[in-house]
């Protein structure tokens, strides 16, 4: 008997012991199930429908893939997405480790400096836009004001230019990452321990050979995560562009995202859609595995 | 034992309570009825302080029927396509909401997002009513048109008075050299001979609409004409570059009422907001209409336009009220009340245009009453579900041509292998 009821009080507190568990994730789980893990799960199976968001959804197999593969649109924006990435990964990690070795020195007024560099991050997108726009404005920009002052006679047009529109976006968009990226340097470049520093200036290495040799690969796990994190936004990359140059002009700046929003909240093809966000779900996904690979071979 | 079973009954009791007080308390506020017990019709507009028609109809109406209430939902006009699109897709429950453009009405009706108003457009006498053809979806009827805007040429009269030339007639080579003849200054001083807004309509709409070309064909030779036109207008200085115009997102209401531009072609939609402008002493322009430049020199004044309809919303909260507000608005008396303040209505009779032309500050000239009755107004962009998808290409090719990326040949065959290998 009293075996019996030691047993069914276990099972009893194990019960409430998982409650108690659930209970505490609860909050977190069922906005994230709500708002993404059903709709992800959504999308995987809308990719292979017809929906438009009223009529009852068709299964049509891989015909939104095959229309994707004959489509311009879509390679079009894949070959952006691509080049804004190009520009955007590198630009922003350079910049942002640049900034953080400079701010990471007894500065006066350094605080001041970090904070002024991180602005851009919290900074509402509309308005980072709409500014950048402006300056970047072919004939009254301060940008090429200040190019044709030091001799540029015919500077690009940049946002109304099919060539000059990605990198505008590039540019205004590494301006306003690197004060994000930066921080998260910083904490890295506190993190290396003096010693190592004083171990290489008594074997006479100089301070370009310190960076090189003590400081990047001390930062290796911070630079990785940057990297993930960077190449993720980067393809993810839809608001700047939408506000800046809303694709144009023409498609020189279309991106993924904005191929999607368009097929599928202005055209109503929500399963094309889906299988174009699934197409870059995969991208993304594939380039961030190969990128853990690397890294864990490295650390070998 | 006694206290663990009480325990979760309490908490099951405790938890249905608050969620039928939620659930109460969710259809206390979405009973549609306002707290005085009129019932509220919500009318999805934009730019509602700029668009005074909007204000006319809703007070006019209210003051026939008391016991409705009808709320504007204010959306900024440039969004309003994408906004209105959003909210459909989410299932929002405003009542009417105001078709902007034939593109997107026939988008949401064949979506079948919008309630069928056939009955009551077949009752309707066609003959009076301008544009609601438009609407007609494979003879089903899901909006009524209550405005019919069309492209008229807008003018600064103490601008173009240094002219002699003849506005009634103008060609578009005429009016090419007029631009030029009227552009004078240089800097921030400029005052160019026109402004072309940068949408396409200015060029392709045009042409379409003039030459009888078709914008859904695919074949888009008939653009060239009016594309070396406003290249040229460009290139001569006596129009504002359209890469200019688009990164400093240049209105072209600012650019007639600062004088900046002597001429503009525009949808009728401008006198209302020149009028309200006046009417706030932000505009002192002397302006006119006369009617848009023809391609060929035969008397007859052919242009294009569009009807802006209001529909009734398949997920209305309040149908009965939100059609009652649909029909009104798009009758006599809406025509009315629209026509006060120089919008000019889909419904015409005498008394309309009277009403019209009577109100304080419309130019009554006999150029301006020739512009305002064109032989022929053609839509800007027929209804077809590949409509959308060819606007977009259009669009994007247009952005081309005109900022000179592209040169207009290569501009438009792109525009013809573009619509015949994307749209299916």
């Amino acid at each position: 008997m009293t075996k019996i009821d030691g047993a069914a009080a276990l099972k009893r507190r194990r019960r409430r012991t998982a409650l108690v568990g659930w209970s505490f994730i609860l909050p977190n789980l069922v906005g994230f199930a709500a708002l993404t893990l059903v709709p992800v799960g959504a999308t995987l199976l809308l990719a292979f429908t017809d929906w438009n968001s009223y009529d009852t959804p068709h299964w049509i197999g891989f015909d939104n893939f095959q229309r994707m593969w004959d489509n311009d649109n879509f390679w079009t924006a894949l070959s952006n997405t691509a080049w804004y990435a190009a520009g955007h990964i590198p630009l922003t990690m350079a910049a942002s480790l640049g900034l953080a070795v400079l701010l990471n020195q007894k500065l006066r007024g350094v605080a001041f400096f970090r904070t002024a560099f991180f602005f851009p991050y919290i900074t509402s997108l509309v308005a980072v836009a709409v500014v950048w726009n402006m300056l970047f404005s072919p004939d009254a920009g301060p940008v090429n004001q200040l190019l044709r002052a030091v001799g540029v006679a015919h500077p690009p047009g940049w946002t109304t230019d099919t060539d000059w529109a990605l990198p505008a976006v590039v540019i205004t968009s590494v301006w306003r990452d690197m004060g994000y990226y930066m921080v998260l340097y910083l904490a890295g470049l506190q993190a290396i321990p003096a010693e190592l520093y004083e171990a290489a200036r008594v074997d006479g290495a100089g301070p370009w050979k310190r960076f090189w040799h003590v400081t990047v690969p001390s930062l290796r796990p911070t630079t990785f995560f940057v990297l993930v994190m960077l190449t993720v936004s980067s393809f993810k990359v839809f608001d700047l562009v939408q506000v800046m140059t809303e694709g144009g002009p023409g498609r020189s700046t279309l991106v993924l995202s904005q191929l999607i929003f368009r097929e599928g909240i202005t055209q109503g093809r929500f399963g094309y859609s889906s299988a174009i966000s699934l197409v870059l779900f995969l991208i993304v996904l594939i380039i961030t595995v190969t990128q853990f690979r690397f890294q864990r071979r490295s650390e070998r | 034992m006694k206290s663990l079973v009480g325990r979760p009954v309490r908490m099951v009791t405790a938890a249905v309570a608050l969620s039928l007080l939620a659930v109460g308390c969710g259809n206390g506020g979405d009973s549609g009825k306002t707290a005085d017990g009129k019932t509220i019709v919500k009318v999805a507009v934009w730019d509602y302080a700029k668009t005074p028609e909007f204000k006319a109809l809703i007070e006019g109406f209210e003051a026939k029927n008391p016991d409705i209430d009808v709320q504007p939902v204010d959306i900024l006009a440039a969004d309003y396509s994408k906004k209105v699109t959003t909210m459909l897709a989410g299932g929002d429950n405003t009542d009417v909401l105001t078709m902007k453009n034939v593109t997107d009405y026939a988008r949401y009706g064949t979506r079948g997002q919008l309630q069928s108003l056939t009955a009551d457009a077949d009752k309707l006498d066609k003959a009076k009513y301008s544009g609601l053809d438009s609407f007609d979806l494979k003879g089903d009827y899901y909006a009524l048109p209550y405005r019919q805007d069309f492209w008229v040429l807008f003018y600064n009269k103490d601008l173009v008075k240094k002219s002699d030339a003849d506005l009634s007639k103008l060609t578009w080579p005429d009016y090419a050299s007029l631009a030029k003849e009227l552009t004078t200054g240089s800097g921030s001083s400029k005052v160019y001979g026109t402004y072309h807004q940068t949408w396409r309509s200015v060029v392709q709409a045009t042409a379409a609409a003039q030459t009888g070309g078709d914008l859904l064909s695919g074949d888009y030779g008939f653009f060239k004409k009016q594309y070396e036109t406003a290249v040229d207008l460009q290139k001569a200085g006596a129009a504002m570059p359209f890469s200019t115009a688009k990164s400093q997102q240049v209105t072209y209401d600012a650019m007639f009422t600062t004088r900046k531009t002597a001429m503009v072609p525009m949808g009728t939609w401008l006198a209302a907001r020149l009028l309200q402008a006046k009417a706030e002493g932000k505009n002192d322009v002397n302006w006119g209409m006369a009617p848009l430049p023809q391609t060929t020199a035969n008397g007859k004044a052919v242009t294009f336009g569009s009807p802006t309809a209001f529909a009734v919303n398949k997920k209305a909260r309040n149908s009965a009220a939100a059609k009652k507000f649909v029909l009104w608005a798009s009758g006599p008396e809406g025509a009315a009340a629209i026509a006060k303040v120089g919008v000019v209505p889909s419904y015409t009779d005498d008394a309309v245009l009277k009403t019209f032309f009577g109100v304080k500050g419309m130019p009554a000239d006999a150029l301006s009453k020739k512009a305002m009755t064109p032989d022929t107004v053609k839509l800007e962009m027929p209804v077809s579900p590949k409509s959308s998808d060819i606007d977009q290409i259009l669009t994007e090719e247009h952005e081309l041509v005109m900022s000179g990326e592209k040169s207009i040949d290569k501009g438009i065959s792109e525009m013809e292998s573009r619509v015949k290998s994307e749209v299916e």
